[in-house]
């Protein structure tokens, strides 16, 4: 990857997560404020639930009061307190009492406790008000709760007693308000909360049972089993609770539901008071979920929004910062590359700019050096093409001075001898002079190395062609004998090359293998291929030190007594020529092995072409 | 000067006295405003009467009979008198009958009451018999002996009426129907040629269709001069200083089985449920003291022999016989929504029988297989009153044994013995009068008896 990129996302992801980590706890910090907020509100709805509840409870002391203090139920008392007394004329009292005051139940019982009269179930005159044990005790206390039987079943209602005492004989008057939908109704609830009561009938949760003053809208379903666990939980432990009631998939219609137990009447002095009835107080978290989602959503927006700003900035920075690391990097492929002249801009004084100004400073040297070692190269080159050229030269020189010399000492002799002389004299000049041209023409052929003709050449056949033809000579009786070897790959590629000038490398290097093994040997020519096509010569000749490796190549180098030092360079050129190189491996008294490697991809075959 | 003082009193006294007299006295004019829960749609005696529906026969009879009337009438105790026959006789064996019309009598369209009119409104109420006329006279003669046919003549179908060519319906009663707006309100205007003399009232005015609260609110207000109350309301009126007037106990409050007992079981759970009943309490609160407890489907004044019918309740041998019944019952009782106090009677009842561990569940629902009955007796003569009321439930007559009293006791007897009705009241009806209403007393049977009856002039 590249150091911008890895700066780029190293800075993005540092964003994001400095973002990412912020937005969260924003989100948690809100949350967790929203969610005290809300639990705070549920608590003051259910306080004001609570004081309403006791005001109706109030209320109906109030009304039941007034009814006890009334002078119909003053007369009535008096009427049964004769002997005998006659209560069928107050049969429909109650009723007509009720109605006047706005209650739902209402009772005129007798201190035996039969009922006098009922307005909740007006047939059941006579007969004894099963719950009459505690009315003497309710007369003193303030509205409680009561399962009254009706006709038709029963009913949960807010009660309270009282009683008129005008004679050795009390009447009780138990009135009160029935807990149903109206009930729920006259409740004075903020919005988004509802009031909901569970009558605890039966063992089993039943949707039945359930009194619901809300309207059934259509959009929302509420399946009542949805308060089961929650109903369960306080049947069981009989205490407040509060849980959160998923009716559907959407969190928007959670309800939070605060459930406070109703106890019976005689809740004051029982051990185990009766668990008559179940008060759900839902609390809406619409808005709460709303709020939740717009603070996620901007959490979100804001989030995306700065890593999108900080991958801009950061490409900004990385490109600010990495630009002149890039540019170090380019120019040092340039020199890598050969280009040993590129030079890199050096803005500022920063670090940057002092490796910059210092890539230029080596740059520099190592293009001074470059030039001063060429230069010694080709002072030594031309030195060693002199000491070659006085070496070559010398050798005719020599004869040619001696024959001149000859011939001018012959001109004292006789003809016929200064003839033989000159004779003799002619044929050495000539064969010297011959010699010479011959040299020249060596140095000419050098020189005129010819292009190379690409086509597709079967590396394996070029080997055979040079074992073939070196064979003879490996064979001569006068040599020592010098077994070879081919281990050539059959999987071979073809390679574009000139099969003649590949040919001619192939024997220059066979042919010094021969002549390092004066004492015969081993000779192995081998090709195989990894991403390129190798040929290697290898030999166990005499080998050669380091030295010896590193100059082996330089043209008009040889160790040999009649080489002339351009084999191997006539060698290293052609391989050059195709795209590929050369190296030797070589040990003293270990032979040695050249290695030619040529190019078999497409590339090297256009770049050859 | 002291004998001037003396002659000072006497003067006074006698126009004081004279005053008085005159208040006393009935005078001619005025219109009496009625005021009726029912709304009947009919003025036709035949569709009034047979075919009548027990809430409106009542009123029905007592319009019906200010404008028709019968060959015979009956009196409170059931004793028959001459109605438009003078006298009548039977032929030996009682199934041919004789009735002689009274003459110079004539209906409201001034035509005279002929033998030929008079068989042939018979014939047309009753089809099954053979009526034919006599000389001035009228013969019925029956399939079997009937001793009854004299009070049954008596009845409001039975009416003497002459349909002109119009459909318009003529009388011979008191009163002639002067504007008639069915279900509404019908005004009478008094017979000015009636044979017994003309009433003392001008007109009656009969509003129909008010509820009971509305007509005292009418009486309250003036509006009405005779209302009808409710016989549970009845003493609470009273107490309020309301003129209330009561006839005998003519309605009879059964709770009447959709079928007779089928099997032992059932005839027990049935004894069981009839003695859970606690009826004198229900009397007492429920109608306010009106009317009274029954056993039996005559009024104990009809039939002299109801007290017999024991209406106390024994929750105790409700309970034994409860308890040997294999099976329980699982009754609905139904009851007319609109009767408040039959709703209470059916709740009340469910109560007692929960006592004996009998499941009574009420209902309004017109499908339930028991239900509270508001019974009118039609008229004073038990044997008709009887037969009527087995009718009106769906129940066989039994075999006559005779007229006498023990042959009377021991059909009803036969009647309740199949267990189908449980008697539980017999209640009277009772009206409200205004003080200008004078001389008004509503016959034991419930008839208005509006033939002495004036209006007293208010004072300008």
């Amino acid at each position: 990857m590249m150091f911008r990129r890895k700066l780029l996302a190293v800075f993005a992801l540092t964003v994001f997560l400095s973002v990412a980590t912020v937005a969260l706890i924003v989100s948690e910090v809100t949350r967790r404020a929203f969610a005290r907020t809300d639990d705070e509100r549920t608590s003051a709805l259910v306080a004001q639930f609570k004081r309403e509840f006791n005001q109706q409870g109030e209320e109906v002391v109030r009304r039941v009061d007034s009814i006890a203090g009334s002078d119909a139920i003053s007369r009535m008392a008096l009427a049964l307190n004769r002997t005998p007394a006659d209560s069928g004329p107050y049969f429909e009292l109650a009723k007509l009492t009720a109605e006047n005051n706005r209650l739902d139940f209402l009772e005129f019982v007798e201190s035996d406790g039969t009922i006098v009269s009922s307005a909740q179930w007006p047939a059941k005159f006579g007969y004894p008000e099963e719950s009459f044990g505690g009315f003497a005790a309710a007369c003193e206390e303030g509205a409680f709760l009561k399962q009254e039987p009706l006709q038709d079943g029963s009913s949960l209602g807010l009660f309270a007693v009282r009683a008129t005492r005008l004679g050795e004989r009390p009447i009780y008057v138990a009135g009160g308000r029935r807990l149903d939908k109206n009930f729920l109704f006259g409740l004075d609830l903020p919005l988004g909360m509802r009031a909901l009561l569970y009558q605890n009938r039966g063992d089993k949760f039943s949707a039945e049972m359930l009194v619901d003053p809300s309207a059934p809208r259509a959009e929302t379903i509420r399946p009542p089993e949805k308060l089961e666990p929650l109903v369960d939980a306080v049947r069981q432990y009989d205490q407040e609770m509060t849980a959160v009631v998923s009716w559907s998939g959407n969190q928007i219609d959670d309800e939070v539901f605060h459930a406070i137990p109703l106890l019976g009447a005689s809740a004051a002095n029982a051990k185990h008071p009766p668990l008559l009835a179940i008060l759900l107080i839902g609390s809406s978290r619409r808005n709460y979920v709303e709020l939740k989602r717009r603070i996620q959503s901007a959490a979100l927006l804001v989030g995306g929004g700065g890593i999108a700003i900080a991958i801009l900035l950061s490409s900004w920075a990385a490109a600010r910062v990495t630009r002149p690391v890039e540019q170090l990097a380019n120019a040092a492929q340039e020199v890598a590359a050969g280009n040993w002249n590129v030079r890199v801009d050096v803005l500022g004084t920063d670090e940057l700019s002092q490796l910059a100004d210092s890539f230029n400073r080596m740059t520099t040297e190592l293009l001074g050096q470059k030039e001063r070692l060429v230069q010694t190269e080709r002072v030594a080159a031309w030195r060693e093409l002199a000491r070659r050229l006085a070496h070559e030269l010398k050798n005719p020189l020599f004869p040619l001075q001696l024959t001149v010399e000859n011939l001018v000492r012959s001109r004292q002799l006789s003809p016929e001898q200064f003839e033989e002389v000159f004779q003799e004299g002619s044929r050495t000049l000539l064969a010297e002079i011959s010699n010479l041209r011959g040299i020249i023409e060596r140095f000419s052929e050098f020189s005129r190395m010819p292009q190379p003709q690409f086509a597709r050449v079967q590396v394996n056949d070029v080997i055979r062609g040079v074992a073939q033809l070196v064979q003879a000579q490996l064979q001569a009786p006068d040599r020592a004998k010098i077994n070879c070897e081919l281990q050539l790959d059959p999987q071979l590629e073809p390679v574009m090359a000139d099969a003649d000038l590949l040919h001619r490398a192939i024997s220059n290097l066979v042919l010094n293998a021969i002549d390092a093994m004066p004492q015969g040997g081993e000779l192995t020519l081998r090709t195989r291929s990894d991403k390129n096509v190798l040929i290697e010569v290898t030999d166990t000749g005499v080998g050669m030190i380091a030295e010896e490796c590193e100059r082996i190549f330089t043209p008009y180098y040889t160790k040999k007594k009649n080489g002339t030092g351009l084999g191997l360079a006539i060698a290293q050129s052609v391989v050059s020529d195709h795209g590929g190189g050369i190296r030797v491996h070589s040990q003293p008294g270990h032979g040695t092995t050249f290695v030619i490697e040529l190019p078999r991809n497409k590339d090297t075959e256009e770049d050859a072409s | 000067m002291k004998c001037f003082a003396w002659q000072w009193v006497v003067v006074s006294s006698i126009l004081l006295m004279a005053a008085a007299r005159a208040e006393t006295r009935p005078q001619y004019g005025g219109t009496l405003r009625v005021a009726i829960r029912e709304a009947p749609v009919s003025l036709d005696p035949l569709q009034g009467g047979a075919d009548a529906t027990p809430s409106d026969s009542f009123a029905q009879r007592n319009l019906l009979a200010l404008i028709f009337e019968t060959l015979v009438t009956l009196d409170d105790r059931g004793r028959l008198h001459p109605g438009l026959a003078t006298d009548w006789q039977a032929a030996p064996g009682n199934q041919r009958w004789q009735f002689r019309l009274r003459r110079g009598v004539r209906f409201h369209d001034g035509a005279p009451l002929t033998a030929e009119i008079a068989a042939s409104s018979l014939r047309t109420a009753n089809p099954s018999w053979k009526v034919f006329t006599e000389g001035d006279s009228v013969i019925v003669e029956c399939d079997k002996a009937d001793p009854d046919l004299p009070a049954e003549l008596a009845l409001t179908p039975n009416s003497i009426l002459k349909r002109n060519s119009g459909g318009k319906l003529n009388g011979t009663g008191p009163f002639h129907i002067e504007d008639w707006l069915p279900g509404k309100k019908v005004t009478l205007v008094a017979e000015e040629e009636y044979w017994r003399g003309r009433a003392f009232l001008d007109e009656i005015e009969v509003e129909m269709g008010i509820n009971l609260h509305e007509q005292l609110v009418e009486l309250e207000t003036g509006k009405a001069d005779l209302v009808e109350v409710a016989p549970e309301q009845g003493h609470r009126a009273t107490m309020e200083g309301r003129r209330v007037s009561s006839s005998q106990p003519m309605e009879l409050v059964a709770l009447v089985f959709a079928g007779d007992a089928q099997t032992p079981d059932e005839r027990i759970l049935r004894h069981s449920l009839a003695d859970s009943l606690e009826r004198s309490s229900m009397r007492s609160a429920l109608l306010q003291g009106a009317g009274q407890p029954a056993a039996s489907i005559l009024p104990n004044w009809m039939s002299g022999y109801g007290f017999t019918f024991s209406s106390d309740a024994d929750l105790d041998k409700a309970r034994h016989e409860r308890a040997q019944a294999r099976t329980a019952p699982n009754w609905t009782v139904g009851y007319d929504a609109n009767d408040s106090v039959a709703q209470l009677l059916v709740e009340r009842i469910a109560l007692n029988a929960k006592d004996a561990r009998l499941a009574l569940q009420p209902t309004s629902l017109a499908t339930a297989g028991l239900r509270l009955v508001r019974l009118p007796l039609d008229m004073a003569d038990p044997w008709i009153a009887l037969s009527k009321a087995a009718g009106i439930l769906g129940m066989a007559m039994p075999k006559r044994s005779g007229d006498t009293v023990e042959g009377l006791y021991s059909t009803e007897r036969e009647l309740l013995a199949g267990q189908r009705m449980i008697p539980l009241f017999h209640l009277p009806a009772e009206w409200a009068s205004s003080p200008t209403l004078r001389d008004w007393k509503p016959g034991a049977d419930g008839n208005w008896r509006l033939d002495d009856s004036w209006m007293r002039k208010e004072q300008p």
